[in-house]
């Protein structure tokens, strides 16, 4: 005990802070929600609050995985729309949830392999694959239905509704399926060597290569993973609402899996953060959003929260960076006097 | 520029990094500031130039005392420093590097462009650079973008000139080139502070010397009352250094054969052998096409023609893994752009190619990782309090044991070593001289590319000299001198040849 007091020093917490930053501002966001809402904290909330981050939660665990490797993806929510769509449709064509399942998992990982490809056989910039593909997927979506809904048969409606709207234990379908997809996810990057090229490749590029990682093809597997998920948010998006209005449907997903990430305190220049960060990251966008919401702030206003939020944590980590800067030469000093 | 520091000390927290050192600088001087890495030049230097504040310590400039002495403070003075590292902007002109940040404007805020570039040119003229200042950066190679760095130094007005290591990149013409401005400038009257591990340009340019170690001041004279043994015993105190091994003639067996290595616009038609147990240095001057060969060697480049055989076997060059698995090593030049991962810590760093190589499972078990960390330390003595820190936490001398611990993990046969102690202290060079000689003892070989010359006197068995794209001489032992280096290195045989042809 003694020894765990004399651990809690000041120092101490401006460490933990630096490396969990992204637990300390959960709690401090929950503390200002409880506040707001003494209620806050009940479980029939808090149940609440993680089925409404799953969807969108499970679209920032790609993104992670794209931003750690320093890359970007725009076209995550058109992603999700096309698949979501023609998985409606193969839905009421099938009446078998699982082959529409097995579609939307395989239809959207085609579709994240073609950024990859585009991206590292067409040797262009990420940014601008996946804003071309952001608008071409939309675009086919909104031309198949002819700018009308998907709408899932009246016969198989109420059993697929329930996948999305069903509970096991109290605790909601999708937050299970977040969770353990985050464990999963975490799992690939924190204990397997697929995981390590992946943070490698985000650090420094030419050494990864140097010792051997084939760059190429880690960084087309981080958007084909990216594109399995969006397919897998299709599917349980399609439960959901049951219609999929294509112009609609996981609009502005990159945008919200950007910020979660930024929020999960994983760095904006890749190769640092954890996948424990972006899953509080994509609670914390919720938390926010909830908050609004009581704060009375117009919905319509909500793109610019987002957009202030964005800017205000990669700020925050650049100052992380200069601190981190300043201690590395001093240490690099010190490291060089002990010699 | 008279400079005086007295007794400056400095900790960061409660590391020492400088106790009590002395440092003074005259007028129509060329100092050479000796230390190895770590020893607390930077720190001294950085402290004249007002980026730290010292603990204790005073400095008087021209007598007079200075209360604080700040960037801006040191900049009005006329003291300017010339970094290792490059600062250009590679898209834009010369001249606007030149002038970057202090750009002439005319009344307006428009930029007087005709000015700048006619200054530029004066300056270049006068470093007797054939640069035009209309040029982009980035159509330069590298050793004369160093140049350019320094001629920016030259640009403004200035009393004292700090140059760190200057001469990394710099080819042997132009090193004359940048002597002869420096001692011109002496001659003018102002200080130029040197700061270089190349004994020769130190005993070649300078004129007093002051010597750290550890923090401390140690020595202070003239470079004419010393030679380059006294100097080196100054620099590394009182540790022990073999000079060199002997080694028993071992040229049996070939283990890897080039031949025929051709890559349009680099190098054409390089072949050899090289042998179990060997050291094959090569070297050259600058554009020879050494580092590409380099590259190729270990599948990192793409061959025009042309074929190698590792223990009989042709080759598979395609990818950089599978010439790993088959059993090549290669620590490649420039530690920061090149090898360091600076995201992840010195034991992740560490076993990033065992993954690619040797690991055969998906899953990485931590424990493990830790272990054959700590048993590589038995071989390579890397100082670190916690291995998870970040590998930039540490100095860079260390950094670079991480990197070549990270490869001596994987057993390879042939390891390739691409200028394997640039920019690191002494005592760490010796520390990787030693242990080429034991892996080679042990029967690996190694091909050491090195542009420096008593490195490779040091630890080759055998040395190949290449000039323009070719191996122009093979050197053994018996023959391996710095005059017959420089002699095939600047292809002075091939003159003749050259003179019939045309």
């Amino acid at each position: 005990m003694e020894k765990i007091l004399k651990n809690f020093t000041w120092e101490n917490i401006k460490k933990f802070n630096t490396k969990y930053s992204y637990i300390v501002s959960f709690i401090l966001l929950l503390a200002l929600a409880t506040i707001i809402n003494p209620r806050y904290l009940s479980y029939r909330n808090l149940s609440t609050l993680a089925l409404q981050a799953s969807i969108k939660g499970i679209i920032t665990l790609g993104m992670s995985l794209v931003i750690i490797a320093g890359l970007i993806d725009l076209s995550v929510g058109s992603m999700v729309a096309l698949t979501s769509g023609l998985g409606v449709v193969v839905l009421n064509q099938t009446g078998n949830v699982w082959i529409m399942l097995a579609f939307c998992a395989v239809f959207g990982t085609i579709l994240g392999l073609i950024n990859g490809l585009l991206v590292t056989k067409g040797r262009i910039a990420p940014f601008i694959v996946t804003l071309a593909t952001m608008s071409a997927y939309r675009s086919i979506i909104v031309q198949l239905g002819q700018g009308g809904p998907f709408n899932v048969d009246l016969d198989i409606l109420e059993s697929f509704r329930m996948i999305a709207a069903g509970e096991i234990l109290g605790i909601p379908n999708l937050a299970i399926i977040f969770i353990a997809i985050t464990i999963i996810i975490s799992l690939l990057m924190s204990k397997t060597k697929f995981g390590r090229y992946v943070y490698a490749v985000g650090s420094n590029e030419q050494a990864a290569r140097l010792t051997g990682i084939k760059v190429d093809l880690v960084k087309t597997l981080t958007f084909t993973i990216t594109g399995l998920l969006s397919g897998i948010t299709a599917f349980l998006l399609a439960s959901r609402l049951t219609s999929i209005t294509a112009p609609n449907a996981g609009q502005s997903f990159e945008l919200d899996a950007i910020a979660a990430v930024a929020i999960g305190g994983i760095a904006m220049t890749g190769g640092r953060g954890v996948i424990a960060g972006s899953f509080l990251g994509a609670i914390m966008l919720q938390m926010i959003e909830g908050i609004l919401i009581i704060a009375k702030i117009p919905p319509f206003l909500n793109g610019l929260v987002k957009g202030i939020i964005i800017i205000f944590t990669v700020l925050l980590q650049y100052r992380h960076v200069l601190k981190r800067k300043k201690r590395i030469k001093s240490e690099t000093i010190k490291a060089a006097v002990t010699e | 520029m008279h400079i005086e520091m007295k007794g400056i000390t400095k900790y960061f927290g409660a590391v020492r990094a400088l106790e009590n050192v002395d440092f003074k600088i005259n007028q129509h001087e060329i100092h050479g500031l000796m230390g190895e890495n770590g020893a607390g030049k930077s720190t001294l230097m950085n402290i004249l130039g007002g980026a730290i504040q010292p603990t204790e310590g005073e400095i008087y400039i021209n007598g007079e005392l200075i209360e604080k002495m700040t960037i801006n403070l040191a900049s009005e003075m006329g003291i300017r420093f010339i970094h290792q590292e490059l600062n250009l902007v590679n898209d834009l002109k010369v001249y606007e590097n030149l002038y970057l940040g202090e750009e002439l404007t005319n009344k307006f805020g428009i930029l007087e462009k005709k000015q700048m570039i006619e200054k530029s040119k004066e300056v270049l003229e006068r470093l007797k650079l054939d640069i035009d200042p209309t040029m982009s950066v980035s159509e330069l190679e590298t050793s004369r973008k160093q140049l350019v760095e320094i001629s920016k130094a030259l640009l403004f007005e200035s009393e004292l000139i700090i140059m760190d290591e200057p001469t990394t990149a710099l080819t042997n013409t132009e090193i004359d080139i940048l002597f002869n401005i420096m001692s011109n400038l002496r001659d003018e009257g102002l200080s130029i502070i040197f700061i270089s591990h190349k004994m020769p340009e130190l005993f070649r340019i300078c004129d007093k010397y002051t010597v750290l170690r550890d923090g401390h001041f140690i020595e202070s004279g003239k470079f004419k009352d010393i030679d380059e043994h006294i100097a080196t015993n100054l620099l590394v105190g009182d540790r022990v250094i073999d000079t060199t091994w002997i080694k028993e003639d071992k040229r049996e067996e070939a283990i890897l054969s080039a031949r025929s290595l051709t890559c349009d616009g680099f190098f054409h038609d390089v072949s050899f052998d090289l042998h179990r147990g060997e050291v094959l240095a090569i070297t050259g001057l600058h554009g020879d096409g050494r580092s590409e060969l380099s590259e190729a060697l270990f599948g990192a480049r793409t061959l025009s023609s042309g074929q190698i055989f590792l223990n009989g076997e042709e080759l598979k060059l395609s990818n950089i893994s599978s010439v790993m698995k088959s059993g090549i090593g290669m620590i490649p030049r420039n530690r920061k752009e090149r090898s360091i991962i600076k995201d992840l810590s010195v034991v992740n760093n560490f076993s990033v190619a065992y993954f690619v190589a040797k690991h055969k499972r998906a899953f990485i078990n931590d424990k493990e990782e830790i272990e054959r960390f700590n048993n590589s330390r038995q071989t390579i003595d890397i100082k670190t309090d916690d291995p998870n820190n970040y590998i930039t936490s540490l100095s860079g001398g260390n950094q670079q044991k991480v990197i070549v611990s990270r490869w001596l993990e994987l057993d390879s046969d042939v390891y390739i070593m691409d200028n394997p102690t640039q920019g690191i202290d002494v005592g760490t060079k010796f520390e990787i001289y030693r242990l080429i000689n034991e892996i080679s003892q042990r029967g690996k070989s190694l091909i050491i590319f090195s542009a420096e010359f008593p490195e490779i006197h040091r630890i080759a068995d055998r040395c190949f000299v290449m000039y323009k794209g070719q191996i122009n001489a093979e050197l053994n032992r018996d023959e391996l001198t710095e005059r017959n280096v420089m002699y095939y290195a600047t292809g002075s045989n091939t003159e003749g040849i050259n003179g019939k042809n045309s």
